[in-house]
């Protein structure tokens, strides 16, 4: 039987607990150990448990796929994070040597715009999830089910950063359904690493340290128009104008468009954590007034959208 | 000051002529703007101008007409209408309705304040704006479709969701008189039939794409005033209810007050109002909230139908108009039906309070025997029969058996029927009267009577009158009683205070609901958030003085068509027989008219005897025309 240890590999999306790449928990027989001061989460470690078993034991069988397989993805979408499972050397506890694992040798990944990304395995981007010595920082929340469709954000945005009122200067963009109800607010999702950092071959992209929001040095950006390919959400558009991208850059920790909706659609703030709804600063005396009256409306429209 | 066409306005003014498939686009005239402000203000003018009485309202020389004001497109909370105007097929007089939804804003984005068309394709066409201009595409392929499908048609062949569609449906294909033109899923401009004359003009829709901008002069100015304006909204006693129920709150408050119309206004309550009202689809059917651009409040809801004879049904809305119009105005008491007839309504593209009152007139008519059942094509007459409900608002939309008596609207249902049936005929100047009992409001009986598309409550809106608030009304309108609904005392100066109110709402094109209802911008603060808005000066008064001068015009235009002092009526239903005892509080009650008439003409500067405007009212309001009852005057009004 081996021991085993289940580590974090990667954070492609955003986690929101936050898992770390590098945390890890250890399977000795059936007890499971996790590092002082660390927490694991539920979901992930669910999501390995029913291969530990089989993990901790010698398959003899050439065909079966357990053998080589050894990573596993959490089963939020958004957060994507990638567990590995190593199987312990009995003497000093390194991994034993595992095809496919990754060691310490640079990984070539296909990104999504096909061009080839190389990765260095200790360059870890800084994650907004991780935050600073005040704890997680927080990232815009949509409840799409709570929104009206009304397109405020829009409006909140590109008067914010452009000064004028243009749906299509906007970094926010509420998708459509109408006849089937449905309204979608379209917005970053500060992601832990993000993709449009992650593929933009001129280095242009960068987080904000104090928000972590993804900052466009506008003197960098060639134009390509990889980001917008690489976001998962769909969440940059390109300047009509510039042709830079429009990404969001929770302005500077005051987000116009949460300010701004009326319906408590959007939040900025963590998931579970009512504090920074009510924290959110002011921003254009229109917006303040929207935003303090967020959370009445939020609990109503909630009961009201539960009601089938 | 000098105008900065680009701030609050476009500034563009777009022509089609769709005879000759040529558009060009003007600069918006900086003194028209300042004069008539935007909207209907804006389109009233051009419709005094170039739509005489020569022209008939379905002939290619009428001009239908789109406007937006200075305001869509900005955040200011609602400022996302359309106004909708020509010569109307189905009263003959001015034709106007005004819808919400995405429209406008788009049409503002894409640089236009204004389209006005003319002319008649020769093939079936639909309009598509951009930036650049007009463009006409062939529609062969969308006639016959509902209002949905030819949206979903056009966005998908334009290849763009963002694309915002004002379509005429099949109803106005057809010719049916009271066709809207429909925005979104149910954001019809619905009144009068402007969907008709779209139709004979062989254009099935205007589609716009606007990927342009609109800016304010002074921004921080803007933007604390659009604060003001958004606390005011927060903090309004019936924020909670708008937003959870919207209009169809009215249903259960009306009944309330004895004033619903039920049974075709036999009565002013009704019996099943707890199975129909907005708070039971609130607890049954509703989903979410929804919203028209850029409105905090939102009062609209999208609801969807689970289980049952209608399962799937599922659109936005209704509004109370709708709502009531097919539950208590037809004796159904059955919400899905209601609902069922709403959509029909808006898929048809026909107006619902049109329809509603063309469908209980018939039932009406059957219970005092003047139409047999085999006359109305076999069907059920009595109150309620949802079969009845649903086949007549096919029959309607396809011009079809009796359909085809009805789709002219009831004043001509009532003139070919005959037999007496004009007095149950429940419209004025033409166009059929909406959901409350006037006899239970006096201020709203008067606006009716006096509203320049006909029986209309949009024109003025005067829901003071249902505060109670004595003090404050002798502060405002010099009478107590003006706060009182069941007084005809003060009523002349409330209906005018509030015709203006409707007036600014329609011109700035910012939701009633708010500028009207819920007293959001006073003329002072309206007065700066224009100025901020597009850089001119504005005072109070002159803003003030604009809204008056719109209503005056729109007098003027329908007195140039012969109009007076007694198409200011209603039916003889409301002035003689008082509402019956099971009316509740407002039973007993008749409207007392013609007092509230020389108050309203004293206070408007009209002449008592023939309701028209004195010399001296209209050349202090600037208007250059002389009112000749019934003599065609030539001349413009700028
Ligand atoms: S722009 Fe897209 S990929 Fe980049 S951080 Fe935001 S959501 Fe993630
Ligand atoms: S402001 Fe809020 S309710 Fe309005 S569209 Fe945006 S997210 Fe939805």
């Amino acid at each position: 039987m081996y021991d085993l240890r289940i580590v974090v590999e990667e954070v492609r999306g955003f986690c929101d607990m936050p898992m770390r790449p590098g945390d890890y928990c250890e399977l000795r027989g059936s007890r499971l150990s996790i590092p002082d001061g660390r927490y694991f989460c539920m979901w992930a470690l669910q999501s390995v448990l029913p291969l530990l078993p089989v993990k901790q034991r010698r398959i003899a069988e050439e065909n079966d796929w357990i053998p080589r397989t050894f990573r596993v993805t959490c089963p939020d979408p958004d957060g994507m994070v990638i567990l590995r499972i190593e199987q312990l050397d009995a003497r000093d506890r390194s991994p034993v040597d595992q095809p496919g694992a990754r060691g310490d040798s640079a990984v070539e990944r296909p990104a999504p715009t096909g061009r080839t990304l190389v990765e260095q395995p200790n360059a870890r981007q800084w994650t907004p999830a991780e935050g600073n010595e005040r704890g997680p920082l927080p990232r815009m929340l949509v409840n799409s089910r709570m929104c009206s469709g009304c397109r405020s954000c829009e409006l909140a945005c590109s008067y914010r950063h452009e000064g004028v009122f243009a749906p299509s200067l906007s970094r926010i963009t509420v998708r459509k359904d109408e006849v089937g109800g449905a309204d979608e607010p379209v917005v970053c999702r500060q992601c832990g690493v993000a993709r449009c950092v992650q593929v933009c071959p001129c280095g242009a992209l960068a987080r904000n340290p104090r928000t972590g929001a993804v900052r466009v040095d506008a003197g960098l950006c060639m134009r390509c128009g990889d980001c917008v390919a690489a976001c998962p959400f769909g969440a940059i558009r390109i300047h009509p104008d510039t042709a830079l991208p429009l990404i969001c850059d929770l302005c500077e920790g005051d987000p116009a468009c949460v300010g701004r909706c009326a319906t408590g659609a959007l939040r900025y703030g963590r998931a579970g954590d009512l504090r920074h709804a009510a924290a959110t600063g002011p921003g254009v005396a229109g917006e303040a007034t929207a935003g303090r009256r967020r959370d009445g409306g939020a609990a109503e429209c909630e009961a009201g959208g539960q009601v089938k | 000051m000098s105008a900065r066409w680009g701030c609050g306005y476009a500034g563009r003014v777009l022509l089609v002529d769709l005879t000759a498939g040529r558009s060009t686009i003007e600069p918006l005239d900086h003194g028209v703007a300042r004069r008539f402000l935007g909207g209907r203000g804006l389109n009233m003018r051009v419709l005094y101008d170039e739509v005489t009485p020569g022209v008939h309202p379905l002939s290619p020389e009428n001009r239908l007409m789109f406007a937006t004001g200075p305001l869509v497109g900005t955040h200011f909370p609602g400022a996302c209408r359309v106004n909708v105007s020509a010569r109307s097929p189905l009263t003959g007089i001015l034709g106007d309705s005004n819808a919400g939804g995405f429209f406008g804003p788009e049409l503002k984005y894409a640089g236009f304040d204004q389209v006005i068309i003319q002319g008649r394709a020769p093939r079936p066409v639909y309009l598509f704006i951009t930036d650049e201009g007009a463009h006409l595409r062939p529609a062969e392929h969308l006639w016959g479709l509902d209002v949905w499908e030819t949206q979903q048609a056009i966005r998908s062949e334009l290849g763009d969701e963002g694309v915002q569609v004002g379509v005429a449906g099949p109803a106005a294909e057809n010719g049916v008189l009271f066709a809207g033109v429909f925005f979104n899923l149910a954001r019809p401009a619905a009144r009068t039939g402007m969907g008709t004359v779209m139709a004979s003009k062989n254009r099935k829709a205007v589609a716009v794409r606007g990927r342009g901008m609109v800016r304010v002069a002074d921004p921080a100015a803007f933007a604390s005033l659009v604060g003001t304006a958004d606390a005011a909204i927060f903090a309004h006693p019936e924020y909670d209810a708008r937003r959870r129920l919207g209009t169809t709150r009215l249903v259960r408050a009306l009944h309330g007050l004895g004033c619903l119309a039920s049974f075709h206004f036999r009565t002013g309550c009704f019996p099943g109002v707890d199975r129909v009202s907005g708070e039971r689809l609130a607890a049954t059917y509703r989903v979410k909230g929804k919203a028209c651009f850029g409105c905090t409040i939102p009062c609209s809801r999208f609801f969807r139908i689970e289980s049952g004879p209608f399962a799937g049904l599922a659109s936005e809305g209704p509004e109370f108009e709708g709502l009531a119009g097919f539950s208590s105005r037809v004796g159904n008491d059955d919400l899905a039906v209601a609902l069922r007839a709403i959509d029909m309504c808006n898929r048809y593209g026909m107006d619902v309070i049109s329809a509603s009152e063309a469908i209980s007139f018939v039932m009406e008519l059957g219970e005092a025997g003047l139409v047999s059942s085999r006359e109305a094509d076999g069907l059920d007459l009595r109150w309620g029969n949802a079969n009845t409900i649903l086949a007549l608002l096919e029959k309607i939309c396809r011009r079809e058996g009796i359909g085809d008596v009805l789709a002219g609207g009831v004043r001509r249902a009532a003139e070919l029927i005959g037999r007496g049936s004009e007095r149950y005929a429940m419209h004025v100047k033409g166009l059929e009267v909406f959901q409350a009992d006037p006899r239970g409001i006096k201020g709203y009986a008067l606006g009716v009577a006096v509203a320049s598309r006909g029986g209309d409550h949009l024109r003025s809106e005067p829901w003071f009158e249902l505060t109670g608030d004595s003090e404050e009304a002798t502060r405002r309108f010099g009478e107590a009683e003006a706060a009182q609904r069941l007084s005809p005392r003060g009523k002349g100066r409330l209906v005018k205070y509030y015709e203006e109110r409707c007036a600014l709402a329609d011109c700035l094109q910012v939701c009633k609901n708010t500028l009207v209802n819920m007293e959001i911008l006073p003329y002072d603060q309206a007065a700066c958030i224009l100025a901020a808005a597009t850089g001119w000066e504005f005072s109070e008064e002159e803003l003030q003085a604009s809204c008056e001068r719109l209503v005056n015009l729109e007098r003027c235009y329908n007195a140039r068509l012969g109009l007076g002092r007694a198409d200011d009526t209603l039916p003889d239903r409301f002035t003689r027989e008082p509402l019956p005892p099971d009316s509740g509080p407002s039973a007993g009650s008749v409207v007392e008219l013609d007092q509230m008439l020389d108050e309203y003409y004293l206070a408007r500067g009209w002449d008592l005897s023939t309701g028209l405007p004195k010399g001296e009212t209209l050349s202090r309001l600037g208007l250059e025309i002389s009112v000749n009852p019934g003599a065609a005057a030539p001349g413009g009004c700028s």
